[in-house]
């Protein structure tokens, strides 16, 4: 039992260690956390910030590279999945190191590439747009990774039985295997969300750490969580710890609420048995 | 040899829902006593109540007494580890862990802290003879257990169970996966082993009951129905019950 | 008939493939060519392996980036491996249903949480914490060993806790009823069957730990020579990046530098990729 007490103490201590962050997160955020926080707009100077901008951007952002990464990634998770290919076969086997690597690479080496191709050869800006290309470049591999353990969950026979009456590859696994695995997928797609909203490296580079006063796409494009880093590493206004934490509350309330109904509704979905 | 156990007034719980009821009986020593009774009706129940593996089991509550040498062995106070070390189990799908066939056989062993290599060879040699497994897999110890059939696996598992001396063995159902020919080997093993340990062996095989066992007891709805010897219990059954189980009228 | 009815989603599907395979491909490709300037220069290799950064003077010695990473890399890993490991262990146990759903949904939750926060927490915590046990700035290699180690935690634990819950309740049963108590199925059974998926789990978190960027550059404290110490002051090879990017634009010698530091992070993520796949199949 001397070993399992051990690890109930050392969870003890973890937990503690995450209260006490969320905990502090809070406290220090509370005092600016207002309605005119919510819909004014930075302004260093007069020591009166808002984040209506960021969050703006960051629902865009957020928005538009979900829109198109969540079907790319699926497409490329039929094809490697549904069209019959062996796990080892010289196809599969490039293209999942391929998109394990992407998976973890840094965000940052992205960011490096996006901003040689977009900005530099392209003349794009830094703005909401460069962020976007980059978000989805970031974003495909993690798509392909939950389609694809999604279908993967789906038993053969299923497949079999749609194959057998006749049904092409595509139409089974439009019409049969991806109903099957919605709940996964949902799942998936609600992490997405959290790590795009979390993302913070990448859009510095990409993206900027200013806030145009009409909304662009071709105008810069601060994130809260870009926000957050901003303020804490070289803001001036005079209450930027709260600001920074007030804002970081705002961030983890999104992700929560994302996260905990998307695991919600999988659950749902799956009907109700533990995963 | 063996040990008899008395079973008192055993009673058990699955939150709230009721899966033994009062159940009392005893196993002589060295007997080998068959339990049968409709699927769900407490059996595996029984037997993990015996060797306490229900206290892993968070839902589970139980009343009772089951008495070992004049130990209630179920009172919180016992050491658990030694009564495991007395009774055996040997489950319904052959579990033997992803180790060598060595390392499976002396796994126990060595949780009592027996590192002499010498002494754990004798021991797992000594076991898989006794489980009738030796002369397939001599000269193999060291391959993976997985890479046996399910018969033989299912032989390592109770050569695993042997080997660190029990004198009580529970076997819940343990030929329900097994094809015909294992079945018959490890039906010839029990009857090899009757005698030496205190067998009760869970089983829906009817036949399987009547060939190896001594004594049998009908289950019905968590509670005990009858207990007799085999013969008897087949031939002239006491309880109406019993003789409508047998004969294939009563509904699960 | 079915053949020719699919033609045009297949055509879809790999089309879409092809383009993921093209981005992919191209993204090492566009760093390779960033990087091919500095292979005109005399003695390239001796230059990147050395230990002095100033890429005005030509000097581009990456040792102090492949040292803050490693050392922080490793330090992050030290700290939350017995943390995540607990965590694991205790939510494997038999738990009810409700606690171990609740538990597992909020460490899902807390993977997600942004790098910023834990920066955030780090410069209000951490680092203060250092200047007064060790004195010096605060900002260092510890700090960011320990950000990272608080910021990987629910991942590894996430993964850890998938490995023991793969091993079969048969055997935990089996280990049960030979008389192991507790502990002892822990260490003789279960840890060595998990053992694969164990050692994978540590190899993502040690990708998690190389790649971030944000949370480690706010406490590391930036400075570019050799760091003598764990509670010295430097930089990571993400931090770097992130930090010199604005400094130099694409198509100077720095920014070339930056894409042999880019490149060197991809072939190590690539490298891990595959000595994950050693191990167990592929996730
Ligand atoms: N862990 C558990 N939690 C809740 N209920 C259980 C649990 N184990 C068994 N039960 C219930 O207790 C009753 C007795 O189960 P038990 O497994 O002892 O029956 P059995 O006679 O062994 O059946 P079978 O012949 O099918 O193996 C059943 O109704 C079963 O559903
Ligand atoms: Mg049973």
């Amino acid at each position: 039992m001397v070993l399992h007490l051990v690890a109930l103490v050392l969870t003890g201590v973890a937990a503690a260690l995450f209260a006490l962050i969320i905990v502090s997160l809070v406290r220090q955020g509370l005092p600016s956390l207002t309605w005119r926080f919510l819909v004014g707009s930075p302004n260093e100077r007069a020591g009166d910030n808002g984040i209506a901008p960021e969050l703006m951007n960051t629902a865009f952002l957020i928005g538009v590279t979900w829109l198109v990464t969540a079907p790319l990634g699926l497409l490329v998770a039929i094809f490697l999945r549904e069209y019959g290919f062996r796990r080892r076969s010289a196809v599969v086997r490039p293209l999942n190191h391929l998109r394990a690597t992407l998976l973890s690479a840094p965000t940052v080496v992205v960011a490096l590439v996006v901003y040689r191709v977009a900005v530099g050869w392209w003349h794009w800006p830094v703005s909401l747009a460069t962020g976007c290309l980059t978000l989805a470049v970031i974003n495909w591999p993690f798509m392909v990774t939950v389609a694809e353990q999604a279908l993967a969950s789906v038993p053969q026979s299923y497949r079999e039985a749609s194959l057998g009456l006749g049904a092409t590859r595509f139409a089974t696994a439009v019409r049969v295997v991806i109903p099957a695995a919605l709940s996964p997928l949902i799942e998936g797609w609600g992490l997405a969300v959290a790590r795009l909203a979390g993302e913070s490296a990448a859009l510095v580079i990409t993206a900027g750490v200013n806030v145009s006063r009409h909304f662009s796409l071709w105008g810069p494009g601060e994130t809260l969580a870009v926000h957050i880093w901003y303020i804490r590493t070289e803001g001036v206004s005079v209450n930027r710890d709260a600001e920074a934490a007030a804002t970081g509350v705002i961030l983890l309330l999104l992700i929560a609420a994302v996260v905990w109904s998307s695991a919600r509704v999988a659950r749902m979905l799956s009907g109700g048995e533990p995963r | 040899m063996g040990l008899d156990i008395h079973v008192n007034k055993l009673s058990v719980w699955y939150r709230g829902h009721q899966a033994l009821r009062q159940v009392s009986l005893d196993v002589n020593a060295g007997e080998v006593l068959a339990l049968i009774g409709p699927s769900g009706c407490g059996k595996s129940t029984f037997l993990r109540a015996l060797n306490r593996l229900l206290d892993e089991d968070l839902g589970a509550r139980r009343t009772g007494q089951v008495m070992m040498e004049g130990v209630d062995v179920l009172a919180p106070e016992h050491d658990i580890t030694a009564l495991r070390r007395r009774v055996g189990m040997v489950f319904q799908t052959p579990n033997p862990f992803p180790f060598s066939i060595f390392d499976n056989v002396a796994y126990g062993l060595r949780l009592q802290g027996t590192n002499d290599a010498a002494a754990l060879r004798r021991t797992v040699e000594e076991s898989l003879r006794q489980a009738a497994l030796w002369d397939e897999v001599r000269g193999k110890l060291r391959r993976p257990a997985l890479a046996l059939s399910g018969g033989q696996q299912q032989r390592l598992c109770i050569a695993r169970a042997l080997a660190v001396g029990p004198e009580v063995l529970l076997m819940d159902e343990p030929t329900a996966s097994l094809d015909p020919l294992s079945t018959a080997r490890i039906e010839e093993l029990i009857g090899n082993l009757r005698g030496r340990y205190t067998i009760v062996l869970v089983t829906h095989n009817l036949r399987q009951a009547a060939r190896v066992s001594d004594r049998t007891a009908f289950f019905a709805h968590g509670s005990l129905v009858e207990i007799g010897p085999t013969r008897q219990i087949f031939t002239v059954p006491q309880d109406p019950r019993t003789e409508e189980y047998l004969t294939g009228r009563m509904e699960s | 008939m079915s053949m020719v009815r699919d033609r045009a989603p297949t055509r879809i599907t790999a089309a879409a493939t092809a383009t993921f395979a093209v981005v992919g491909l191209g993204l090492i490709a566009a760093l390779l060519l960033g990087a091919w300037p500095l292979i005109g220069e005399p003695r390239p290799l001796a230059n990147l392996l050395g230990g002095l950064w100033d890429p005005l003077r030509g000097a581009y010695g990456l040792a102090p980036f492949f040292v803050g990473t490693v050392v922080v890399t490793a330090t992050a890993m030290a700290l939350t491996l017995p943390f995540s490991l607990a965590v694991a262990v205790v939510l494997s146990r038999p738990l009810p249903d409700g606690v171990r759903l609740g538990a597992t949904r909020v460490l899902t939750v807390l993977t997600a949480v942004p790098s910023v926060i834990f920066g955030w927490w780090g410069l209000l915590a951490v680092v203060p914490w250092v200047r007064a046990r060790f004195g010096g700035a605060g900002f260092s290699l510890l700090a960011a060993g320990l950000v990272l180690a608080i910021m990987v935690t629910p991942t590894l634990s996430l993964l850890f806790y998938q490995a023991l819950r793969s091993v079969p309740r048969a055997f935990r049963d089996g280990s049960a009823a030979l008389g192991a108590t507790p502990d002892q199925t822990l260490v003789r059974m279960e840890l060595p069957c998990a053992l694969p998926l164990l050692i994978q789990a540590v190899l993502i978190a040690v990708a998690r730990a190389v790649g971030e960027t944000m949370a480690v550059q706010m406490v590391i404290g930036g400075q570019t020579v050799l760091p003598t110490g764990l509670t010295s002051p430097g930089a990571t090879l993400t931090t770097q990046i992130l930090t010199d990017m604005s400094i130099f634009p694409p198509g100077t010698r720095g920014h070339a530098v930056l894409d042999v530091m880019a490149l060197v992070l991809m072939v190590g993520m690539y490298l891990l990729v595959r000595l994950a796949e050693r191990w167990v199949a592929m996730p």
